[in-house]
């Protein structure tokens, strides 16, 4: 079964695949460092207190940080 | 003829600037970009009767600029007027990131740039899996490419060798979407000899530094009659190409992944663990203080004493008189007040690039994000406070990768409260002098006051950062996005160029101000108008029954008074002396603005004028200095408090000032920051003063 959620709201080790982006706001920096629709991606931490997280990015194996603010724009499937 | 420019160009952490060093084996030097001062790393290789000029570019990931380094990258390859437009783009890739770095070399060809490809880190390639078919490889992207190892140097004397290659057109290009076409013929009727790519480009950024305004304005208004934002265009291009090339790289590049956990993960789970993530980055911190002041501490005796025996071999060569006096007490004590803080600065910057070189810093942006957001501040900000901490003048550059206008502006603006090394001489004779040498529950009290100057210093920059971020209004909403690289073991080439180029850069600028500082305050204090020259007379009269000595010594002081210097000193005192300062320590307010390290070399001069014994150490001299206005010691608990916070506030540093004025390109915010400094600055000491005395 799919489920579609928000980036921010995966919980670390979870995997997902980016569909989409909920925000025209986003910027370009985005795409261009790999966060492109189609990706998959894990969750591989998450600092505390609400704080950044870090994603990795299964293709290239690249590791990526972005903050909740942003990561509640990318809609995201389990 | 004209040397051919060989311009590197890349994404962040692909290894450019081990290969930058590894090709121009280290003939290079660091300068700026014209008007702004992002640095700018320039070297030159000979090869067959040709000196190529190499320009290393700011890593990027693209040719749209998201920050001040990324706006370099674009203007030097978009304008053909540009000092630095190359012969040449030398596009430098890892495997493992190969479609990023395609789309950087495309960008470049469609430009109308010839390029050619280099995979570096070949030697992570085999260890990674990823096998690259590079004849296929060449043929897509219809240029030579060259595989190299920049650690080891191998495959780099045949990349130099082929500097001199032209590349015949490229064929095929972008496909712009059909949507954005009508304001792309619209565009090109302004450009009609640019090509399509270039045009686009133009039509995608917001303010191309290049252009004219009236250009500009006629982009915007073509943009506003079609309804677009450049957001939407620059993601539209990053998208297409992504979807391409992709399908493209299907036959010439295979992965094969292990998906057991690697080296780099294994520890990131320590390094970025919830708990011990924060202990680990603490230690560290704690650690490199603990560098800066013990390990520090044999060298800086050194340099002391070495300075301390030629300033006197000096004095016992050369007659006695007041040349003598600027030679010993303001050139070689000034220029030796500043040799003494490279050990301090050198260390520092040798953790902070091996921070960088390793791939922990980005961890600590990681770690730091949400503590320094309250404040106004990006994770990035992290980077400058922490070099705040050697010297602003670098840490205010090193500002210029975060992207958000806001927080990189709020960072400028409140590193400089951060406890330089040039305030250390300051604090540690003035501590020296007004806090008593005892212990206090077990620590000393000396050590603790300057503990504490240091964390005054960083929570006033974090003070100043929340202030300032509910009175600066953002254009843009902030975000932030960012790279954790592998970890990789240092390169220690770059290591040592980049910890040489920053402690001779301070010391070189440093040096110069000591320097011209000196002998302006020499000639002031040695010259004066009428009653200057009339001392003696003046002198003989009023104190008819003195001995020789005590003439002498009258005369002296009387001079130092009447002289221009003294001059200057006597018209400020009355602003300065509900603070606690009389006019002697008014000079050296006044010389200090220049630096801050000017001011002990100040006072020496100062009171080495007005002298004619022989005290051995400015401390000396400075502990029986009797403020004529009070009667008391010139430096007591009071006006000794009060003077450490003024130079923890006050913004003595015209390098800095400078500085600012070309990173924020605006006189309204340095003016802003040296009034807020300063203003601080008098209140606190006034009101320390005030309450002590």
């Amino acid at each position: 079964m799919h489920h579609n959620n928000s980036l921010d709201k995966l919980k670390k080790g979870e995997r997902a695949k980016i569909i989409s982006y909920s925000s025209s706001e986003i910027p370009a920096k985005f795409f261009e460092i790999g966060f492109l629709p189609g990706i998959d991606i894990e969750i591989k931490h998450i600092a505390p207190f609400n704080g950044p997280i870090c994603v990795n990015i299964v293709q290239n194996n690249s590791l990526i940080a972005l903050r909740k603010s942003e990561a509640k724009y990318i809609i995201v499937e389990k | 003829m004209k040397s051919p420019i060989i311009a590197l160009l890349g994404n962040p952490n692909v290894g450019k600037t081990s290969l930058f060093n590894k090709i121009t084996k280290l003939h290079q030097k660091v300068g700026n970009y014209p008007g702004i001062t992002v640095e700018k790393r320039e070297g030159t290789v000979h090869f067959k009767d040709t000196t190529y000029r190499i320009i290393d570019l700011p890593g990027t990931y693209t040719l749209f600029p998201n920050s001040m380094d990324e706006e370099i990258v674009f203007n030097a390859l978009s304008n053909k007027q540009d000092a630095n437009y190359p012969d040449l783009v030398v596009v430098v890739s890892e495997p493992m990131h190969l479609k990023r770095s395609i789309v950087l070399y495309q960008q470049a060809r469609e430009l109308g740039l010839p390029a050619i490809f280099v995979l570096n880190m070949i030697d992570e390639a085999k260890e990674k899996g990823v096998s690259v078919d590079i004849p296929k490889l060449e043929s897509y992207l219809q240029t030579r490419v060259f595989q190299t190892n920049a650690r080891s140097g191998q495959g780099v004397n045949e990349l130099i060798q082929h500097f001199s290659t032209t590349t015949g057109s490229y064929f095929g290009g972008l496909k712009i979407d059909e949507q954005f076409q009508p304001a792309l013929s619209e565009a090109k009727q302004l450009f009609p000899l640019e090509n399509e790519y270039t045009t686009w480009q133009f039509l995608a950024q917001a303010n191309v530094a290049f252009l004219s305004e009236d250009t500009k304005q006629k982009l915007q208004s073509i943009r506003a009659k079609h309804n677009l934002e450049i957001a939407h265009l620059q993601k539209s291009e990053s998208l297409i190409r992504h979807h391409q090339i992709d399908k493209d790289l299907i036959d010439i590049i295979s992965y094969n992944h292990q998906t057991q956990e690697n080296k780099t993960s294994a520890i990131d789970k320590i390094l970025l663990h919830p708990i011990w993530g924060y202990v680990i980055f603490f230690g560290l911190l704690f650690l490199i203080f603990q560098a800066i002041f013990a390990w520090a501490e044999p060298l800086m005796d050194f340099i002391d004493e070495t300075f301390g025996s030629l300033g006197a071999y000096v004095q016992t060569v050369l007659p006695e008189g007041p040349l003598t006096g600027l030679l010993t007490d303001g050139i070689i004590a000034g220029i030796g007040g500043i040799v003494i803080f490279i050990p301090q600065i050198a260390i520092l910057f040798l953790f902070i690039s091996l921070m960088e070189e390793t791939g922990y810093m980005s961890r600590v942006v990681f770690l730091m994000d949400r503590w320094l957001r309250p404040f106004g501040l990006n994770g990035k900000s992290v980077i400058p406070l922490m070099s705040g901490a050697a010297c602003s003048i670098p840490a205010i550059m090193s500002a210029r990768n975060i992207e958000n206008a806001k927080e990189r502006l709020i960072t400028i603006l409140v590193t400089p409260f951060m406890t330089c090394s040039a305030r250390l001489p300051i604090y540690i004779v003035i501590i020296g002098l007004v806090i008593p040498d005892q212990k206090l529950m077990g620590f000393n009290m000396q050590g603790m006051t300057l503990f504490g100057m240091y964390i005054l210093g960083l929570l006033s920059a974090l003070g100043a950062a929340w202030l300032l971020g509910k009175v600066i209004k953002s254009k843009h909403k902030t975000f932030l996005i960012f790279e954790l690289p592998t970890y990789k073991l240092p390169d220690w080439k770059n290591v040592a160029v980049n910890v040489w180029e920053k402690s001779s850069g301070f010391i070189i600028d440093a040096g110069k101000i000591i320097l011209a500082m000196s002998i302006i305050l020499w000639v002031l204090g040695s010259f004066g108008p009428g009653k200057f020259n009339r001392a003696e007379e003046i002198v003989q009269q009023e104190y008819p029954n003195a001995s020789a000595e005590e003439l002498e010594n009258h005369v002296k002081s009387y001079q130092l008074e009447n002289s221009y210097l003294g001059i200057l000193g006597t018209t400020i005192e009355p602003a300065i002396e509900p603070l606690g300062y009389d006019w002697k320590i008014g000079i050296g307010l006044i010389s200090s603005f220049a630096a801050r390290e000017v001011f002990v070399s100040t006072m020496a001069t100062v009171y080495a004028l007005g002298d004619t014994e022989d005290e051995t150490t400015i401390q000396g001299q400075m502990r029986k200095e009797i403020n004529k206005n009070t009667g008391k010691p010139a430096y007591n608990f009071a006006s000794g408090i009060s003077l450490l916070l003024f130079y923890a506030f006050a913004m003595q540093c015209m390098s800095t000032i400078a500085i600012v004025r070309k990173e924020t390109n605006s006189w309204k915010w340095t003016l802003i920051q040296t009034g807020m400094m300063t203003g601080l600055a008098y209140l606190a000491a006034f009101i320390a003063y005030q309450l002590l005395k």
